[in-house]
């Protein structure tokens, strides 16, 4: 009898993986389906049923809830899951450039040491605004996953603002350094260039009108809180 | 695979696992975070439904069956699997191989 116990909080254990409303509608279930299975005196989960059990509770929390019928919205989606992903690789590449970058302008007395002590700070503030960018493509795709009309036109502000902001980054002087480092300046410019046009697809994709029927009226939307 | 094993009538969800080992001839083996994230996705997409909940030795147990959309599906796969098997056999008689 404590074997079963010991079995069963194993399990119980692993379904944790599961999002919560996946595991109130089925873990009791998936639950009865794991002792039913269990070898007689087994006392803890397998390591295939673990690996099993992961693996689906972590994707079930990361796929988008679109039905497949909506394949506009999930096309949107994945683009947006692409945005996050060329997002992080902008915020490495970025930030690998910014040290260069106030590097050699250090050396060559571009800047002043007071501004060479701004560094770490610099640094740090560009890296926060560099991951809040990549959270918001993770909030953005999940909730357009999840039909919320909000995040339909979010999103969409939020790509107006991607947009004036690319539009300053080609504006901007970069005089101060030599060759090098301006190649590398607009080599840093290619992945924000890339996940704009990622964001440009998934707005357009967005508002096609078979995505429109899978977003929910804003009325009903609300009457769900 | 699980649509075939709740052709003649609804299955709870060990029993689907039961059943689907016994059409494969042992071969396939379901575990239960896949079969669940199959039924999930069956049902997500209208395929299968609930058809009733019972409650043994405490635990909540509940059976899934066919829809119309899910039984004009299976016959469709079953259609298309019949044929490919089929066009198979014919060449394999034409080349002389049986």
């Amino acid at each position: 009898m404590t074997d079963q116990a010991d079995l069963e909080r194993g399990y119980r254990r692993l379904l944790a993986w599961y999002p919560p409303e996946f595991r109130r509608e089925n873990g009791q279930e998936i639950l009865a389906v794991l002792m039913a299975g269990a070898r007689d005196g087994q006392r803890r989960p397998t390591l295939a049923e673990s690996a099993d059990l992961i693996r689906s509770g972590v994707w079930m929390r990361l796929r988008p809830s679109v039905p497949r019928s909506a394949r506009t919205v999930q096309a949107a989606v994945r683009l947006m899951y692409a945005g996050a992903a060329v997002s992080a690789v902008g915020l490495i590449i970025g930030l690998a450039l910014m040290i260069v970058d106030i590097q050699v302008a250090v050396r060559g007395q571009f800047l002043g040491r007071s501004l060479a002590a701004q560094k770490p700070f610099v640094i740090t503030v560009s890296m926060a605004f560099g991951l809040v960018v990549v959270c918001l493509w993770l909030w953005m795709a999940r909730a357009n996953g999840q039909g919320r009309n909000w995040a339909r036109i979010l999103s969409t502000v939020l790509f107006v603002l991607a947009t004036l902001q690319l539009r300053s980054a080609f504006t901007q002087p970069v005089s101060h350094a030599g060759f090098g480092v301006t190649v590398l300046y607009y080599g840093g410019v290619v992945p924000f260039v890339v996940a704009w046009v990622v964001g440009a697809a998934a707005v357009w994709l967005l508002w096609r009108p078979a995505s429109t029927a899978f977003f929910k009226p804003p009325g009903s939307t609300q009457a769900l809180h | 695979m699980i649509l075939t094993a709740l052709a003649n009538g609804s299955q709870h969800g060990y029993g689907i696992i039961i059943d689907v080992q016994e059409i494969s001839g042992g071969r396939v083996r379901l575990r239960a975070g896949t079969l669940y994230g199959a039924l999930d996705r069956l049902r997500a997409d209208g395929l299968i439904g609930v058809d009733r909940e019972e409650v043994v030795d405490g635990r909540l147990r509940r059976y899934y069956r066919l829809t119309p959309a899910g039984t004009r599906r299976l016959a469709a796969e079953a259609a298309r699997l019949q044929a490919a098997a089929a066009a198979a056999l014919t060449r394999l008689n034409l080349a002389g191989g049986w």
